[in-house]
């Protein structure tokens, strides 16, 4: 690839000090014992630059997530004390056809909404990387959905526009598809959802756009100097440029489907209907720990989506050796 | 971007493509104004429950649940009028304090302690960078519910529930991996040709870290910084837990207050509340999107 | 340099934590001897305004004690009341109902108020009829009442007109039937949608036949075979169009069919006609049960209640708070119907009914002496109670059959009322 190196930096300061002296060569062999030293530094270093987030991690996250992980492996009802009971709770999921259904029902949105909504952020993003004016108005404009959160008010909005002689049903009717109302029926509902997701296309679409600035201008100019035409453009320079925050955007996206929960719940009011169809794995969770007072086994359950999607997460880690090439360390480092 | 200078040469020169001739320009234009054309259509269908929002809020409250309209036929202004008494003795001020207090406050814990966390895991090579790694990305995985009580017991044993401690510590010691890994993602993005450098200067990990890399993060910062606030100011989950007083609810939780199953529900008063809930946020995006295009002048470094 | 950055970090920090503290409230008693309640009930803005005169009221005519109320929608309220309550944190005195009553009862969350009634700090006199009981549980107090609802057929006059049926007392299913079909064949609107998933219907059906939901100790009180019958019998009429059909009343939600203007007329507690008839512009009006004998309706009072927290550092001032909110005529001619008809005879005098309220207050004396007593909802009723909608939405939408679902509904139940 081409190495242009423009400095934004002002004249003098320690980054452009150093920024000068990149690619002045390798660094000098560093004896034994001097490897030694700086590995201690680095070391301590390391945990001075991350001891807020270990405080964090013991303070707050680690004992929870443990907690939680006991407790899957009791019956709790919240106001007694927890009675162990071994793997009944993990055992109890594969005999519960509700589980199922809610296992179905988040895969299927997991695997249509997450690319469907990277797929809008990606293309308004791309659409609105170039200066030209108004940008700052279609770029809110854009994000706007996504301000609004998933509230009670969008709850009732999604209603609204997905019943029937609304506007999605009387626009789908111009070309030809008549589907009636989405929000009362069991085989149309989850795509409501799906919509709300892609609709709220705003936060990897910013996520994109931050990554598209980090791509210098010069490379698309050479690119297309050299005759390449956009999607040779895209596909050579941009895509590969970006590939740390597609990552990003794809793995975070991915985990955030596979818990979707608020949405769900205000557009199906907290029940995950029509008919059991909207029942996400987090809305069934919820409804076993919270209204049933079955806090062991919704612990079970939480694991055992943390397994499935720990799954999920480490495979797509491994593919991005593969896809996604970062600057500054040999592609798919740690 | 008068500042960019090339540092380093893209190969042999290459010529100026020549001037376009006038037929060619016009197609250019043409080709420019596509993208307008191509936004404002995308954006029709985009801002479509949106507007929708905005009738609602002048629609009387019992129209608006299932209603056809985009616009009401006759618009009212009570429900905006209703909601400057407050809600329920509450002066509607106190919850828009309450959220800027919460959000601010998240935006700077969030900065401080997800950059450090960022820095160490992307640019120093510790032992256990890895485990630990490994451990901040499980912290993503695990549903929100099942954490809500354990975490719960914590702070009530710290005798802290109904303070905004609850609320704000975690930002302060980097419990949010998503912008850990955000700014992770972002620094690997940096040439560690820099670091190399600097250390040659005699610069330690704090001076690099200051110096060299915050700045050129810009954009992931900028992005955490919109990302953080609006989140929190949307939040209602860790405001609805921890916080009895109703004086301390923030305008999240304050907009759940016109509706139960029990009574009258006020829609209208609801929708009103959305509306202006969202002002402060689309302000704040305003304002702050502009500085992702600024960090355009940055972008040199990559390549 | 670094200290100094790291040291503003420090201070940005410690601001920012401060500012949490300050924050802070305090609950517990003070050092003067004053004592601090928590209050918390569910409910909207409009129910807060009229409580939070209750609770000044009350705070004016005891010196010695402060309450701080808290409130939100029904479904956070519970969330928030079992994490609290979990981590050890609820409030001293919380709205409760009857059908979580047992359910907190056999938690050991309740406060049980007999010794207070002993000592003279809570009155148990003066209830309507049909209410006296309603907080106890096993010989303990667990709740008193602040108001109370019964069952009815809220029904489209105009529709029920046309149809030359006047529903009133004595009427029976037949009836009921011939009109709703009557409107429904009339074309425009239904005669109404299926409330077979509603338990407290089905519960009055089976009422009038000697049976009920649960039995006594606590069991479910009919057979596979009566809910089947139940469910084929409505099935049938979604099916031929004289019911609502599901995905039609699914989609209004959360608005009635009977608001929503789909249907002439819903089952439901008699105090929704005053929400009901704000979101429609139809003249709505209240009807006793149809019967199976032409006398009995089967109806009960359910209530809305105040409990105190098992582990309150205060049960005396818990137990003079809940009696004032509970006798106290001003209180009661500040809170009106809010919560239901007023529980007691002196607070339901003290407040004068209008417009939708005066519909529920002539209905409820009207209906007054058929009212009996109350089948206790054992522990597991919220969750049967949402299965039992759930499976025949099911059933209704033609995703499980009946049978199917009434099995279904069968193992789920038992189970939640075993546990």
């Amino acid at each position: 690839m081409t190495h242009t190196k423009t400095s934004p930096l002002p004249p003098g300061s320690a980054a452009r000090r150093a920024f000068r002296r990149a690619g002045t060569g390798p660094p000098p062999v560093a004896t034994a014992g001097e490897a030694r030293r700086r590995g201690r530094r680095e070391n301590l270093a390391g945990y001075l630059f991350l001891s807020p987030w270990i405080l964090g991690m013991l303070l707050l996250t680690l004992g929870p997530m443990l907690a939680s992980l006991y407790l899957s492996f009791t019956e709790y009802d919240l106001f007694n004390a927890p009675r162990w009971t071994g793997f009944d709770n993990y055992r109890a999921m594969f005999e519960d056809p509700r589980w199922a259904t809610s296992v179905g029902v988040t895969l299927q949105y997991v695997l249509i909404a997450t690319p469907l909504k990277l797929a809008a952020a990606l293309g308004v993003a791309l659409l609105l990387a170039r200066p030209r004016r108004g940008l700052g108005f279609y770029r809110s404009a854009f994000y706007a959905p996504s301000l609004i959160g998933a509230s009670v008010s969008i709850g009732i909005v999604w209603r609204a526009i997905f019943q029937d002689e609304a506007v999605v049903d009387r626009s789908l009717r111009l070309f030809g598809a008549d589907i009636g109302g989405w929000v009362g029926d069991p085989d149309w509902a989850i795509y409501t959802l799906v919509a709300l997701a892609v609709w709220q296309f705003g936060a990897p679409m910013v996520i994109f756009l931050a990554g598209l600035k980090q791509v210098p201008r010069e490379l698309y100019e050479a690119a297309e100097v050299d005759g390449a035409g956009a999607w040779r453009r895209f596909r050579s320079v941009t895509l590969p440029l970006i590939s740390p925050v597609l990552f990003f955007n794809l793995l975070l996206e991915t985990i955030h489907s596979f818990q979707v929960f608020t949405s769900a719940y205000v557009v199906s009011n907290g029940r995950g209907g029509p008919a059991d169809s909207t029942l996400f794995y987090t809305l069934y969770l919820y409804e076993k720990g919270f209204r049933e007072f079955r806090m062991g086994y919704a612990s079970a359950m939480a694991w055992m989506l943390m397994l499935g999607v720990g799954l999920v997460t480490f495979v797509l880690f491994r593919t991005q050796r593969g896809w996604v090439h970062y600057e500054g360390e040999g592609a798919g480092g740690r | 971007m008068s500042r960019t200078e090339p540092v380093e040469p893209v190969g042999p020169a290459r010529p100026r493509p020549p001037r376009v001739p006038a037929s060619a320009r016009r197609r250019r234009t043409a080709r420019s104004l596509l993208p307008h054309l191509l936004s404002v259509a995308l954006l029709v269908v985009v801002l479509y429950p949106v507007v929708w929002v905005i009738g609602a809020s002048f629609k009387p409250g019992q129209d608006i649940v299932g209603s056809l309209e985009l616009f009401p036929t006759e618009p009212i202004t009570g429900n905006f009028r209703r909601l400057t008494e407050g809600i329920a003795d509450i002066p509607l001020s106190t919850f828009f304090v309450n959220s800027l207090i919460l959000a601010v406050g998240s935006v700077g814990g969030v900065l401080f302690s997800c950059s450090l966390a960022a820095y160490a895991f992307a640019r120093i090579r510790f032992a256990g960078r890895a485990v630990m790694f490994g451990l901040m990305i499980s912290t993503l995985l695990l549903p929100v519910h099942v954490l809500l009580i354990p975490q719960y017991i914590v702070f009530q044993k710290l005798e802290l529930v109904d303070t905004y401690v609850p609320l704000l510590l975690g930002k302060y010691l980097a419990v949010d991996a998503f912008f850990v890994f955000l700014m992770v993602q972002f620094m690997r993005g940096l040439p560690r040709e820099l670091d190399e450098a600097a250390r040659l200067d005699g610069c330690g990990h704090p001076r690099i870290f200051w110096s060299i890399v915050l700045p050129l993060c810009r954009p992931a910062l900028i992005t955490s910084t919109i990302f953080t606030f609006i989140w929190t100011w949307n939040d209602f989950m860790g405001p609805l837990i921890y916080l009895n007083d109703p004086q301390k609810y923030p305008v999240a939780l304050g907009m759940k207050l016109f509706i139960d199953q029990d009574t009258l529900a006020d829609y209208g008063g609801m929708m009103a509340m959305s509306l202006l809930a969202l002002l402060p946020v689309l302000l704040f995006f305003l304002a702050f999107q502009r500085f992702l295009v600024e960090g355009a002048t940055t972008s040199g470094l990559k390549g | 340099m670094r200290a100094g950055r790291n040291g503003r970090r420090l201070r940005t920090a410690a601001a920012a934590l401060a500012l949490g503290l300050l924050a802070a409230g305090c609950g517990g008693s003070g050092g003067d001897g004053t004592v601090t309640l928590r209050y918390s009930w569910w409910g909207d803005a409009s129910r807060a305004k009229l409580i939070n005169k209750t609770v000044a009221l009350f705070e004016r005519k005891h010196p010695g004690i402060t309450v701080k109320t808290d409130f939100l929608e029904y479904e956070d309220f519970w969330k928030k009341f079992a994490t609290q309550s979990a981590g050890g944190g609820a409030p001293d005195v919380f709205q409760n109902s009857a059908a979580f009553l047992r359910e907190y009862g056999a938690k050991n969350v309740l406060l049980d108020l007999t010794p207070q009634v002993k000592a003279g700090h809570l009155g148990t006199d003066g209830f309507r009829a049909g209410l006296e009981k309603a907080g106890e549980v096993d010989g303990k107090l667990l709740a008193v009442p602040v108001g109370g609802n019964t069952f009815a057929l809220i029904y489209n006059v105009a529709e029920f007109e046309k149809a030359g049926v006047s529903p009133e007392k004595g009427w029976t299913w037949d009836q009921y039937h011939a009109a709703v079909e009557k409107i429904s064949k009339a074309g425009g609107i239904k005669g109404a949608a299926a409330n077979a998933g509603v338990m407290y219907l089905y519960d009055l059906v089976l009422r009038q036949r000697d049976k009920a939901f649960y039995t006594a100790d606590g069991e479910l009180g009919f057979t596979k075979d009566d809910l089947r019958t139940w469910w084929n019998d409505n099935y049938a009429d979604v099916e031929d169009g004289t019911l609502v059909p599901q995905k039609k009343a699914d989609q209004v939600a959360p608005k009635s069919v009977l608001a929503a203007g789909i249907a002439a007329s819903e089952f439901s507690w008699d105090n929704f006609i005053v929400r009901w008839s704000a979101e429609t512009d139809a003249e709505l009006a209240l009807a006793p049960l149809p019967t199976t004998d032409g006398e009995r309706t089967g109806q009960y009072i359910s209530s809305l209640m105040l409990s105190g927290y098992a582990r309150t550092q205060h049960p005396e001032e818990v137990a003079r708070f809940i009696d004032f909110m509970v006798h106290d005529p001003e209180v009661g001619k500040i809170m009106g119907y809010n919560r239901g008809v007023l529980a007691t005879e002196r607070q339901a005098a003290a407040y004068e009914p209008e417009g939708p309220d005066a519909l529920v207050a002539e209905y409820e004396r009207q209906i007054a002496d058929l009212v009996e007593p109350m089948t206790p909802q054992p522990a597991g009723t919220s969750v049967t109670e949402a299965a039992f909608l759930r499976i025949w939405g099911d059933v209704a939408h033609g995703t499980t059959s009946v049978a199917e679902g009434v099995d279904q509904f069968f193992s789920e139940a038992e189970q939640a009322l075993r546990s």
